[in-house]
């Protein structure tokens, strides 16, 4: 699972636009109903909206051009995507007040550091809970049955991502019992989690070294996530870390066989094992065992793969690993370095 | 390592074993004897070994004299030469006595390894000289009881263990690095290696307060540039930042230096085989501890930005290198 701002804005929409409907008259209503898609579509301003919607709308722009176009653009276009993007973001929070999706995203350029970004969004995150909440209560009180559960949803994924960034944070910071304490309130108020905090907490124990917390993990997913089994991309390079930390060479080399199993063909992304700037608005939306979610993946797991004193700078973990899959496959690491020289040729 | 004392504590005590038991006194005289000539009184091959190795430790420290007059691909060359001509003593030493532990340690910490394979090298070496698996100490297959260290055959076993341990560190293998450590402090509760410097920091990035305070109160709590600096980032960790503050201005303040050595960190030479002495809280000590503590430092990415942003930490480390002429 994960964030899509898109289908939340449509959410929004359609069920502000539900509730508007005269509900006396079933028929006009389904007839309305009908006309949905296409407004929403192409006559937006047309429909019922608040400034919370409005906001939320803005808030969807920002992300598909910060998160989802700019790793594509240019340098020119970046430029504008980024300044395009804060004012978006600016707007939303001057429809708004309480819009912290685009608080939490603007926080990100306004402060300095990630740790400065951290101790913001931990200060802040009792707040934002109790204005989710309080919004959660109003929307349960004034709707019924299946609509009160999407207004409940609507009302709490602001507070959830909010969390979900600050667990990313700690981690980040080496914070790594606040990265834990993050992740498990989320799933506390999330136990479905929506945000896939489980995939931080893998990390942030095993950065902790805590081989029982991560199998007691392990053996949560069957409640968390039904649909996905323990066989995520952060979850295996978690336990191929904590074997490579024992010494447990033999059993690190099976859990990369294993990651490559789950990903089939991509010993390309661990060899390579690209640093890309994470999601603003949330974790990138890709497909689940495809090569993108690998990378994202390798690219939150510079904590584990980074560390150490080893002098290519890559990182103890990041070079066996490296080395492990150019073994297993010859031809991918082939192909990595031949890609490598090309870049160095193109810079110079 | 004062490699000559242990050679002549050994010669000593090899003679001891020849002549029979000696009061204490004869055996004090015994020993200022060997002191007076140690290499007459080395007759066997495991003593030969210590001989060569002692002599390779001092031509290997003495070449470092001029180092401060080479630009850096000099100094490089000078390095790797040292370190190839005290491999091959190591090997020497190995062949006279090939049961040289000494020998062994030194040449793969000479090796100059990354992490992983010199990890494994140690894991090889331990497991050769019969110092694996839980039920034997860190002071080796034949342990006394008491403190090992009190044992000059023990020491060798002491010295891998704790090199192991502060391999593991390097490595950013936690758990092991305090679990080495802690059982070396098992074996010589006096702890001259200084494991416990390993243990706490490992401790520090584990972020087990619990665990980095038995440490501390194991050894009376006796200051140290390690003992301040781990507990900065561990609480800096906790992210209970007050206490973390007042815990850098001790670090600043207590360890002389300790400013400097943290905004400024130096490079350190391999320790060949142990941790060089440096007295408590001293600006050698600081200088040890930033360079063992750095593999935890760069996995707090904003700590020495935090450290920054209060000025005294700052001024402190400028006053410092103005005092000793050191570059800022």
């Amino acid at each position: 699972m994960a964030h899509d701002p898109k289908r939340e804005d449509y959410e929004r929409l359609s069920l502000r636009y539900a509730l508007a409907l005269d509900t006396s008259d079933p028929r006009g209503a389904t007839q309305a109903f009908s006309t949905f898609g296409r407004r929403f579509a192409q006559d937006r301003d047309s429909l019922p909206q608040s400034d919370a919607d409005r906001a939320f709308h803005l808030v969807a722009l920002a992300t598909e051009a910060i998160d989802y176009r700019l790793p594509f653009a240019t340098d020119e276009q970046a430029e504008t995507l980024i300044r395009r993007g804060r004012e978006m973001l600016e707007e939303a929070l001057s429809l708004d007040e309480h819009c912290f999706d685009a608080e939490r995203m603007l926080s990100a350029s306004r402060l300095r550091s990630v740790d400065e970004r951290y101790q913001f969004l931990a200060e802040r995150v009792d707040e934002v809970r109790d204005v989710c909440e309080e919004e959660r209560d109003r929307a349960c009180e004034a709707l019924g049955g299946e609509r009160a559960a999407l207004g409940a949803l609507l009302s709490l994924r602001p507070y959830w991502r909010w969390l979900a960034s600050m667990a990313e944070d700690a981690l980040i910071c080496g914070r790594n019992h606040d990265a834990i304490a993050a992740a498990e309130r989320l799933l506390e108020s999330d136990p479905h989690d929506l945000s896939d905090a489980r995939f931080t907490l893998a990390y942030a124990l095993a950065k902790l070294e805590d081989e029982e917390g991560l199998e007691r993990l392990a053996r949560r997913y069957e409640t968390i996530s039904p649909l996905r089994a323990a066989d995520d991309a952060w979850l295996i390079l978690a336990r191929c870390a904590l074997a490579h930390k024992r010494c447990d060479f033999a059993g690190a080399r099976a859990e990369l066989r294993r990651l490559l199993d789950a990903y089939p063909g991509c010993a390309g992304s661990l060899i390579h094992q690209t640093e890309l700037p994470d999601g603003e608005f949330a974790r990138l939306r890709v497909q689940p065992y495809s090569e993108d979610e690998l990378i994202i993946a390798l690219s939150e797991g510079v904590v584990l793969l980074q560390e150490g004193n080893d002098r290519s700078g890559r990182g103890v973990f990041g070079m066996w690993v490296m080395r492990e899959a150019a073994q297993m496959d010859p031809a991918a690491a082939l192909e990595v370095a031949r890609a490598t020289n090309g870049e160095g040729k193109g810079r110079s | 390592m004062n490699l000559w004392e242990e050679l002549i504590e050994r010669c000593a005590q090899r003679r001891l074993q020849k002549i029979g038991p000696l009061s204490d006194q004869a055996y004090e005289e015994l020993l200022l004897a060997v002191r007076e000539n140690p290499t007459s009184f080395v007759d066997a091959e495991p003593e030969q070994a210590l001989l060569v190795l002692a002599r390779a430790l001092d031509s290997y420290r003495a070449s470092h004299r001029n180092d401060d007059l080479l630009d850096d691909d000099a100094f490089q060359e000078a390095r790797n030469r040292r370190l190839a001509a005290l491999r091959d003593e190591c090997a020497r030493a190995r062949d006279i006595d090939p049961g040289c532990l000494d020998a062994e340690l030194l040449e793969v910490l000479a090796a100059d390894l990354d992490p992983d394979p010199l990890t494994e090298r140690l894991i090889e070496i331990q497991h050769k000289f019969g110092l694996d698996g839980d039920d034997s100490t860190a002071a080796g297959p034949s342990a006394p009881k008491g403190d090992a260290w009190d044992d000059v055959t023990c020491r060798p076993y002491l010295r891998v263990r704790a090199a192991f341990a502060r391999t593991c560190l390097d490595g950013s293998r936690f758990k092991m690095a305090a679990a080495s450590a802690l059982s070396v402090m098992d074996a010589s509760p006096s702890d001259p290696l200084g494991a416990r410097h390993t243990a706490m920091l490992a401790y520090a990035r584990l972020e087990d307060e619990a665990g980095l305070d038995a440490v501390d109160a194991r050894l009376g709590r006796h200051e140290s540039a390690w003992s301040h600096l781990a507990r900065t980032l561990l609480l800096y960790k906790l992210n209970r930042l007050t206490a973390a503050r007042r815990s850098l201005r001790g670090f600043c303040q207590l360890c002389e230096g300790g400013s400097y050595a943290l905004l400024r960190p130096t490079y350190v030479e391999i320790y060949l085989p142990d941790r060089p002495e440096a007295a408590p809280c001293s600006f050698e000590e600081c200088l040890l501890a930033v360079r063992e503590a750095e593999p935890i430092i760069a996995d707090v990415p904003d700590f020495i930005g935090w450290c920054q942003s209060f000025d005294w930490v700052s001024a402190d480390a400028q006053a410092f290198s103005e005092k000793n002429g050191l570059d800022w």
